[in-house]
């Protein structure tokens, strides 16, 4: 198995990235700014600090994912380093699993620290932590991992600025898309009922990784829905990552 | 097992235009058959296919057709590659990384103990010279640095096989003649070389046989006896004559030239230039050289390319 050395790469690769630095600066000021934001709130500063925070987490985690998962192999065409890489005894798809896996691996370490910061603003005024967050930060790391597979996958199709615009229009069609399944359901009789329903299968449903509201809220649950969360994310994320591995392998190194 | 080391089969490449472009063929119909202990170079003008073919030797293209094997296996399979050493032309490394760090990731790619590892990266830093600069960040690299870690890593495997594109472009004198030596070691080595250049006289230092490519074609293969050996371009002759002059030779005076005391004169075969040694040694001149200039590779190449 080789892909471990090439996540250990990527790892070390997106750690020493100036623009990843920048980002995770930026998003840990931004949640630290909350604390402001939360003053002008009238007694729901709590919350307001909350929703805001987890906002931030997956606003830049979707930058972090879209900025870097495309960078990840364009950069890597266009400089061709990857040459001295895929000519070794290595299977295309280890290269890209590998590369997905370190990107991965730096994600967690952002997510981790953007959690700490959330948990130390909540800290200073609530006097207490709310280890509620974590589980809608689970879920927000899983679709940040589904966005950069998404950002994987557009990128070894299209120009590096086609592939950002596809991924962040699967990522805003995804939190829309439950509003096609409640309008078919609302109008059971409409003509394009198939094509609706076809379009919210194949878009992923981002609402089922998203908890802030109702960890925010305090809101009841769904049952095991962390879980079902994951899995949904997990799954979805390996479709597309096996679509990019089919098309890699068959990529010309020009 | 095959014998031979790397082998090609109606080997072709046919790129995809881009919208509204036509086709391109980067390859056609490529045979060749290297074997095992040969240094083969891969010769031909900008454009001809020699990048082309490389890729496809070293699964970074998908052939349109054919086939590559090597030493027997084909290169379909990733395990093609374990005996292998690869250098891309102008190699482009991962800035982020120092020399070390570099050497060690390719080593973990063919599977290496960390303290083979160790061991091979100090034996190869020291071999290309970049010991002073191991623990620096590769973006800080000339090219020509950048051109030894890049031989550095082909040899990372120990390979039996070591395909190189344009190894010797991009030095300074020195670093060639550093690049030269490493390569003649290689191939003391009994190691298989196939390298392309278009540099003719490394070639023809290096090289056990030749291959000419021009528009995606093979146009001739042969040892660099077989291919520059038989003909002779000219025979010169140097000597002094000092009373009848020139017209002695009968020779036309587009073939003299004179400088001082002495006379340089060259003719087309052996023939002939018997026969004007024994003219300038009955009128009392004196030879001081006979040289057979014999075609060079370069002069080859050119009559080949330009048909």
């Amino acid at each position: 198995m080789k892909w471990p050395a090439i996540a250990s790469l990527t790892y070390k690769e997106t750690i020493r990235n100036r623009i990843l630095i920048n980002i995770l600066l930026f998003a840990v000021a931004l949640i630290g700014l909350s604390l402001v934001i939360g003053e002008w709130s009238l007694g729901e500063q709590a919350k307001v600090i909350k929703d805001f925070g987890l906002s931030a987490m997956s606003l830049f985690g979707l930058l972090i994912a879209i900025f870097i998962g495309i960078r990840l192999m364009v950069q890597e065409l266009e400089q061709k380093t990857l040459y001295l890489v895929a000519s070794k005894p290595v299977r295309r798809w280890e290269i890209l699993f590998g590369k997905f896996a370190g990107l991965s691996m730096t994600l967690l370490l952002n997510v981790i620290l953007m959690l700490l910061a959330l948990w130390a603003v909540d800290w200073v005024i609530e006097k207490r932590i709310d280890f509620q967050l974590a589980a809608a930060v689970v879920l927000i790391y899983v679709e940040i991992l589904l966005i950069v597979a998404f950002a994987l996958f557009f990128s070894s199709l299209m120009s590096p600025t086609l592939a950002a615009v596809a991924t962040l229009a699967v990522f805003i069609a995804g939190h829309l898309s439950p509003i096609l399944r409640d309008y078919v359901q609302l109008r059971p009789g409409t003509g394009l009922k198939g094509l609706y329903m076809a379009i919210y299968y194949v878009i992923p449903n981002l609402e089922n990784l998203n908890l802030k509201m109702a960890v925010v809220e305090h809101l009841e649950r769904p049952p095991h829905a962390v879980e079902m969360g994951i899995l949904y994310g997990v799954l979805y994320l390996s479709f597309v990552l096996i679509a990019t591995c089919m098309i890699f392998e068959k990529k010309d190194l020009k | 097992m095959s014998h031979f080391a790397i082998q090609t089969s109606r080997l072709r490449k046919v790129y995809k235009g881009e919208l509204g472009q036509k086709d391109y063929t980067g390859l056609e119909g490529l045979d060749l058959d290297i074997p095992a202990g040969e240094v083969f170079a891969f010769l031909g003008p900008n454009g001809a296919g020699k990048t082309t073919t490389i890729k496809l030797l070293t699964r970074l293209l998908k052939p349109s057709s054919g086939s590559v094997t090597i030493n027997g296996v084909s290169n379909t399979s990733h395990h093609s590659m374990e005996r292998v050493g690869y250098l891309s032309e102008q190699p482009n490394i991962y800035g982020y990384l120092t020399a070390r760090e570099f050497l060690d990731f390719i080593g973990k790619l063919f599977g290496l103990d960390p303290g083979v590892r160790k061991k091979r990266i100090d034996g190869l830093i020291e071999l290309v010279g970049l010991k002073d600069r191991d623990r620096t960040l590769i973006r800080g690299f000339s090219r020509g640095m950048t051109q030894r870690l890049g031989m550095a890593q082909a040899l990372m495997n120990e390979p039996d096989i070591l395909i190189l594109d344009e190894p010797l472009s991009n030095l300074d004198p020195v670093g060639r003649k550093d690049m030269r030596d490493i390569i003649l070691g290689l191939k003391a080595e009994k190691k298989t070389l196939f390298f392309s250049s278009h540099i003719l006289h490394d070639a023809e230092i290096v090289a056990d046989r030749v291959g000419i490519l021009d528009h995606g074609r093979l146009v001739q293969t042969g040892t660099l006896q077989e291919l520059t050996g038989s003909g002779l371009k000219t025979i010169e002759i140097v000597c002094s004559i000092p009373q009848a002059g020139e017209s002695v030779l009968g020779l036309n005076r587009d073939r003299i030239v004179r400088q001082g005391d002495r006379t340089l004169t060259w003719t087309d075969d052996m023939e002939s230039a018997q026969v004007i040694l024994e003219k300038i040694l009955r009128s009392g001149g004196k030879v001081f050289s006979v040289t057979p200039q014999r075609k060079s590779l370069e002069d080859l190449f050119i009559s080949r390319i330009r048909g």
